[in-house]
């Protein structure tokens, strides 16, 4: 099972590689995608990309010289003519650098660069929502040898999707940086904060109300405050408990550690670590915390004890049982269902 | 001059027993101006014949129908003269399983509005006798409610892209419906190639899997997750959403697990100039207010 990593600095690919990272990935915004679009994106994130294609070259050189990967971004929610003829381009030039592969959202580009970069490695992002075998098919058929499902699946799906085309690889998140909406459905824009910021962050006040018009009963309006609330809690969760971590950088915030079990017996060939935008320590911290799970793993750990482990790394015991960080909580309905089929230790 | 379509999306099968043979443009207009509070709108759209029901979800797979319930959608459309169309959403291997089921229920030439890629593959390669059509979650466009004309050259779409076009041309589809833009005016509109229809008066902002309301009911670690039951509070429930201290040119509402916006009067204007130029071959009412 590789690790992919996120990375927006030359400096840090070392660290990265040698926390344990086997593929990084990058995105990059060229001074001249910024003069003809005046847009400060090619990928969805206006930072945390390299600067030029100087960094992008050395970069590359960096991975390799790590026994890394590297990928490139192109995972705008769409692109025009023109955005996919600039796109095209950067993907060329990454390619001509010695980029190991291509990370692209709109399955026209995915269409052209594959024929266009024959060889070249491409994998479809989370942000072109394919999560189903049908679109997992059309993807392989396009051109693409791996697909990354997006964040809000379960393991079954995930595994079934692996399962009924076995000709694509399949990657998974695993920590850090929740979205609410589907990305490749949220046609927002993540504005300045003095703006709103992205919208599932931003000061919206809800007023609860009948669809025909019929006032809320007492009680019913009361349900939905309270499930307001729990969800300002999950919202939190979602966000990284706040984008906070341990002293030594390791994450709060979205996981599917405890999964990794399952990811690995359902096929799952990659698992992605979420963040381009972090700061340094908290993307190494993140690798030597995956890397760290997916040996245990390989070694042949059992789910539970991979489940104990993970949950008192950090230690993180009472926000992983509120399940809203977990990328797939239904990992502890199966603890559940072991701790209650199992016997106390010294009840025999 | 062709004939102006107007399709009207229903959730439940019988959301269209308003319409009878005797509905002629002023009980139209009575239901529209009730169904959407909107008197010009109203007005307006009364001028048309409903020709299309839209069944089904584009944002939600637990709105799937069953075969039961979609047969009981088929003849009522049937009986009011109304050609056919299954909305259907993002998929999950579920409702592409429960899809294969259902699409033989379909009549030859029914529409099949397609928001997944996997969605369209299946249509394309096991139902030839349907038409898929590309729904707008699937024609992405930047509609983001906060922003201001100054953004408006970032509010395009990537539907004139000669490589996305052969995609969909693989998958059978050249026709494509939208949200109108935010900033359009009618020529806009007139340049979307392969359009076919245009929602109003709501366009989508966000969705999610997970839906806020869908887990009212529902308590425990996987109160916000997908792949659990759903109780389909969205068909009663809605939340007016609002920025303090912001004033944002579209009023949004959730339903379920979607953000909406409401069409400005300006939307609506270059609406209405296009439909009257021939650009828009259909109107995408909505069926329910939300």
């Amino acid at each position: 099972m590789k690790i992919v990593a996120p990375t927006s600095r030359v400096a840090e690919i070392e660290q990265l590689a040698l926390a344990g990272a086997n593929e990084l990935y990058c995105g990059i915004v060229p001074r001249e995608w910024i003069g003809r679009f005046h847009a400060v994106t090619a990928n969805r994130r206006p930072s945390g990309n390299l600067g030029d294609y100087d960094e992008l070259a050395r970069a590359v050189e960096a991975a390799h010289a790590h026994g890394a990967s590297l990928s490139l971004v192109l995972n705008a929610q769409h692109y025009s003519a023109a955005h996919a003829e600039a796109a095209a381009e950067i993907a060329g030039r990454f390619v001509e650098l010695g980029g190991d592969a291509l990370i692209v959202s709109d399955l026209g580009l995915l269409s052209v660069l594959a024929a266009q970069l024959p060889g070249t490695r491409i994998h479809v992002s989370s942000v072109a929502t394919c999560r189903n075998a049908g679109a997992a098919r059309l993807c392989r058929d396009l051109g693409a040898r791996r697909l990354i499902l997006p964040r809000d699946v379960t393991l079954d799906e995930a595994a079934s999707i692996a399962r009924d085309v076995p000709d694509i690889e399949i990657e998974a998140f695993i920590l850090n940086d929740g979205c609410v909406f589907e990305e490749g459905a949220c046609n927002t824009i993540h504005l300045p904060g003095r703006l709103g910021g992205p919208i599932c962050l931003d000061r919206y006040a809800r007023h609860h109300r009948h669809r025909d018009g019929r006032d809320l009963s007492p009680r019913l309006q009361a349900r939905l405050e309270k499930n307001d609330e729990a969800y300002r809690k999950w919202l939190w969760y979602r966000f990284s408990c706040g984008f906070s971590t341990t002293e030594s950088g390791m994450p709060f915030g979205p996981c599917g550690l405890c999964a990794v079990p399952a990811l690995r017996r359902g096929g799952i060939a990659a698992v992605k670590i979420a963040g381009r935008e972090a700061p340094t320590a908290r993307k190494v911290a993140s690798v030597t915390m995956v890397r760290t799970i997916v040996d245990r793993v390989t070694a042949g750990a059992s789910d539970a004890e991979v489940g104990d482990f993970a949950m008192r790394m950090r230690p993180s015991v009472e926000h992983c049982r509120t399940g809203y960080m977990c990328y797939y909580p239904e990992v502890l309905r199966g603890r559940e269902e072991v701790t209650a089929a199992q016997p106390e230790r010294g009840d025999a | 001059m062709h004939e102006q379509e107007l399709a009207v999306t229903a959730v439940r099968p019988d959301a269209l027993d308003w319409l009878t043979a005797d509905s002629g443009p002023t009980e139209r207009e009575t239901h529209w101006q009730q169904t959407h509070g909107d008197d010009a709108l109203a007005a307006w759209l009364a001028g048309f014949a409903p020709t299309h029901m839209y069944f089904g979800s584009e944002f939600c797979e637990h709105l799937l129908p069953s075969a039961r319930t979609l047969r009981q959608a088929l003849a009522r459309a049937a009986s009011r003269g109304l050609r056919f169309a299954l909305l259907t959403p993002i998929a999950s291997p579920d409702v592409l399983a429960r899809l294969e089921s259902l699409l033989p229920l379909l009549p030859d030439g029914a529409e099949v509005i397609v928001n997944d890629w996997g969605v369209a593959q299946l249509v394309a390669a096991r139902f030839p006798a349907l038409t898929p059509v590309a729904g707008r979650v699937m024609c992405r466009m930047v509609k983001d409610p906060r922003l201001t004309a100054e953004w408006s050259h970032q509010c395009g779409h990537g539907l004139d892209s000669p490589a996305l076009q052969a995609v969909l041309r693989r998958l059978r589809i050249e026709r494509v419906e939208i949200d109108a833009p935010l900033f359009a005016d009618a020529d806009t509109l007139g340049r979307v190639p392969w359009l076919q229809g245009v929602h109003l008066p709501y366009f989508s902002i966000a969705k999610g899997r997970m839906c806020r309301p869908g887990s009212l009911s529902i308590d425990g670690p996987e109160r916000f997750a997908v792949g659990r039951r759903c109780r389909k509070e969205c068909l009663s429930l809605a939340a007016t959403t609002s920025r303090s201290g912001a004033e944002d040119d579209w009023p949004t509402v959730q339903v379920g697990n979607t953000i909406f916006g409401r069409q400005s009067a300006a939307m609506l204007d270059a609406l209405k100039a296009a439909v009257r130029q021939g650009f828009v071959k259909r109107l995408v009412v909505a069926g329910e207010a939300l």
